[in-house]
């Protein structure tokens, strides 16, 4: 614990030190509960705020002194939301995927037509959707799960289910926990399932999909999953709306009383993030684009629950991805509450949409981080290696790494009914050699090497060799496989 | 208060005013507010929402053993999928995207949204019983209809945002606007151009969502208190500013115009029957029927008179 306490201390200074951190004002007495944010074409960035207003403002410099209008109104917890253009937005609300257009030009919508709709709805408070565009006209949709702390309607939108109103959080309408896709006409399909509540989706550069969840249950921690079609990624009650489910079967009964089989049927994450060190609760994951002066081509991860943005560092093994994670931010005036983020069209600017309200302690807005300077002194790449990891500074370092400079720990995680699981099955990975690639590379080879395990890095103190501190000293890889 | 002008606070809105951390929203006549929201089902026949899932109680359950802990969910009576809009104490109704036709309708306010925003600083949202309230008089439900299943298009909103909703029977779309008139229980309905009347009488009385405060004496700053709490502010302002309703600034002690009536003196008993009894006697210049009775316990009446005695010093 004193270990951990001085190791905040010594890396928060450093963390924030790099990035400028501004609270972006609304207009007074509006709540500032940022549901989604997109930038249109032409650079208005729209925020659609989470009892129904529709606001949309040029950035201007000063962070006090947007410009903001009232673009539409009447969405119920909007929380997905693509700026078609200037006049036109689409948005995912509770019940449906509604287009809002400006036919007239007076700056504000006049016209509200169902963009697509067939996903349930069953009266819970909890039921919040996002979206990621294909960009190709269609869309990936998160539909999240209800919770157990609040009731269904008696009545309600779609279908029913007795099997999926079962456990903690729960998919009893149509497609909760599923990831939709939505074709360019606004024709949805399932995509793949067993979401708990996939906060935030993304398409990246690539055309990768990727989503975090909340930890919870049947998610030991906080993970990054890679979607792909047809796949089904852990949370059991969204498997009633899997056609290849039997239909007569209640999936959180089978796999409480089979964990085998649930390993055996579920996609594993391709990063698992440690709950309380790192991310809380994973918002929207997004890569950093190529021009933004620091990681460009990572990924961020905001935390909902904290006062952090994790940094996700991945890499492809035997065909499929995984990777390390660490902070990107934390702290320096970032306020909790993270969970969309998008980039400025010049890529130099990040905003971050922030809103918890109804679950933890207040913690709405819209916030924007510019980095001051060059990028921080860190961990760049992190990779696995059949005995180890390759490791490589983003600066040449002041002196080479001895065995000491580096401690490794390995532990697994179960997912299962219960809220989180622990680290499991801990192990000590002694270093048995450092290599010196080159003057920024090193090469480290571990004792009792074994993939299917999350490994802890805790860097000794280190200074790059033009005399900074590192930003990091705490890191996490998920080998689910060795190469 | 939706016609809270933000341009006072320096930062400009080109356009309309959003909503606020005001739980009681209101629109104007001429000019609606419309939100979505879980709405209340205030008893419907069952089989007007024909075209919904049926839910049913589900075993209460434990995230920590994983297993049934005995007792079941109850169910909340909401409409999920609905928009309601509100022409202020003139008219408010709920128009169902999932059954596409007119719910129900009533007058005197709008929603209370406390049990589900929450309150600025906190946004608590009440757990099993987060259903906005309704506050105001209902008096028209809709009736089984026998039809085939329908389709929500959209909605128009014309230049004072009333909206004219589309849907789909088959292959035949059809619009419908609805509007307030000028008398108590009724409103107009607009289907394709065909304009009916209609009229309703008084189902039930609600007065939004009861905020339990404890005034242990009746003061003016627990009559502040409430004045906030139940979202007065909505048609009474208190600094003399127009509204729905007569604004509270010097209005204890002064004479009042009564619309077909002698005037009278706003004394503490014609103050505490206007909120126990506002359709008594009609102040000048506002139409009847306008504010729903409400319920207060003694002591937050006598804090209210208190209060608004306060504001005529």
């Amino acid at each position: 614990m004193k270990h951990a306490l001085l190791l905040i201390l010594l890396s928060t200074p450093l963390l924030t030190a790099s990035y400028k951190v501004e609270d972006i004002k609304f207009p007074p007495g509006v709540p500032p509960e940022v549901g989604g944010i997109d930038f249109a074409p032409d650079g208005t960035l729209f925020a659609v705020l989470r009892r129904g207003d529709v606001m949309r403002a040029r950035p201007a410099t000063d962070p006090t002194n947007w410009k903001w209008e009232l673009f539409a109104t009447g969405f119920h917890n909007g929380c997905g939301i693509d700026a078609v253009s200037h006049d036109k937005v689409r948005v995912t609300q509770m019940a449906d995927f509604t287009e809002a257009t400006d036919t007239n030009n007076d700056g504000i919508a006049d016209q509200y037509r169902i963009f697509a709709a067939g996903w349930g709805l069953s009266g819970n408070y909890h039921e919040t959707n996002a979206i990621a565009e294909d960009g190709k006209g269609g869309y990936y949709i998160a539909i999240g799960t209800a919770s157990h702390n609040g009731p269904t309607a008696e009545h309600t939108l779609g279908e029913y289910s007795k099997f999926g109103r079962r456990g903690r959080n729960f998919a009893s309408v149509k497609w909760r926990g599923c990831t939709l896709y939505c074709d360019p006409n606004g024709k949805l399909s399932p995509f793949c399932f067993g979401f708990r509540m996939h906060n935030g989706i993304h398409q990246d550069s690539a055309g990768n999909l990727w989503c975090g969840d909340n930890q919870g249950d049947w998610r030991a921690t906080t993970p990054l999953y890679h979607l792909e079609k047809g796949n089904f990624y852990g949370h059991p009650s969204a498997l009633v709306w899997d056609e290849r489910w039997p239909e007569d079967k209640d999936p959180l009964h089978t796999y409480r009383e089979d964990l085998e089989a649930y390993n055996k049927h579920r996609t594993w994450p391709s990063v698992q993030i440690p709950h309380r060190e790192m991310n809380r609760s994973a918002g929207e994951p997004f890569e950093i684009p190529k021009n933004f002066p620091h990681f460009p081509g990572q990924m961020l991860l905001p935390d909902n629950n904290s006062k952090r943005i994790t940094r996700i560092m991945l890499e492809k093994v035997n065909g499929k991805f995984q990777g390390a994670c660490t902070h990107f931010l934390d702290g320096g005036g970032l306020r909790s509450g993270n969970h969309r983020i998008r980039f400025s069209s010049d890529q130099q600017k990040l905003y971050v949409g922030q809103t918890v309200r109804g679950w933890g302690k207040e913690a709405e807005g819209l916030q924007r981080i510019t980095p001051n300077g060059k990028e921080p002194f860190d961990i760049t790449a992190f990779n696995i290696t059949p005995r180890g990891f390759k490791i490589t500074f983003n600066r040449e370092l002041e002196r080479d790494l001895a065995e000491k400079d580096l401690k490794f720990k390995s532990f697994t995680y179960q997912s299962k009914w219960t809220y989180g699981s622990p680290q499991e099955n801990t192990t000590n990975n002694k270093v048995q050699s450092v290599k010196h690639l080159s003057a920024k590379t090193v090469e480290v080879k571990l004792d009792r090497f074994k993939p299917g395990r999350v490994y802890q890095l805790d860097l000794k103190e280190l200074k790059s060799k033009d005399g900074d501190e590192i930003q990091n000293r705490l890191f996490y890889y998920t080998a689910n496989q060795l190469p | 208060m939706r016609a809270l002008s933000l341009t006072l606070f320096g930062i400009t809105l080109a356009s309309a005013d959003p909503l606020t951390f005001n739980t009681t929203p209101l629109g104007q006549k001429d000019r609606p507010i419309i939100l979505r929201t879980y709405v209340p089902d205030p008893g419907l026949d069952p089989a007007v929402l024909s075209n919904h899932g049926e839910a049913s109680k589900s075993p209460k359950y434990s995230p920590n053993s994983g297993r049934d802990v005995g007792g079941e969910y109850r169910m909340m009576k909401v409409i999920p999928a609905a928009i309601a809009v509100n022409h202020g104490p003139a008219l408010s109704y709920v128009w169902d995207t999932t059954e596409c036709r007119l719910l129900y309708s009533w007058q005197g306010g709008f929603l209370d949204l406390y049990p589900y925003w929450g309150e600025e600083n906190r946004g608590g949202r009440r757990s099993f019983d987060y259903s906005a309230r309704l506050v105001g008089n209902l008096f028209y439900m809709a009736q089984p209809i026998k039809r085939e299943k329908p389709a929500f298009i959209g909605y128009d909103l014309s230049d004072q945002g009333v909206p004219t909703f589309h849907y789909k029977l088959g292959d035949t779309k059809y619009a419908e606007t609805i509007l307030p008139n000028d008398r108590q229980y009724s409103f107009v309905i607009n289907q394709d151009s065909k304009k009916s009347t209609i009229k309703g009488k008084l189902i039930s009385k609600h007065q939004g969502f009861d905020r339990n405060l404890k005034i242990k004496s009746a003061t003016a700053k627990a009559g502040q208190q409430v004045f906030g709490a139940y979202g007065c502010v909505a048609c009474h302002s208190a600094d003399g500013s127009k509204g729905h309703g007569p604004s509270l600034k010097n209005l204890a002690g002064s004479t009042r115009p009564i619309e077909g009536n002698d005037p009278v003196l706003a004394d503490a008993a014609y103050l505490t029957e206007s909120i126990k009894n506002p359709n008594a006697k009609t102040a000048q210049g506002y139409p009847p029927g306008y504010m729903p009775p409400y319920q207060l316990k003694d002591k937050e009446i006598e804090s209210l008179v208190l209060y608004i005695q306060s504001l005529a010093k």
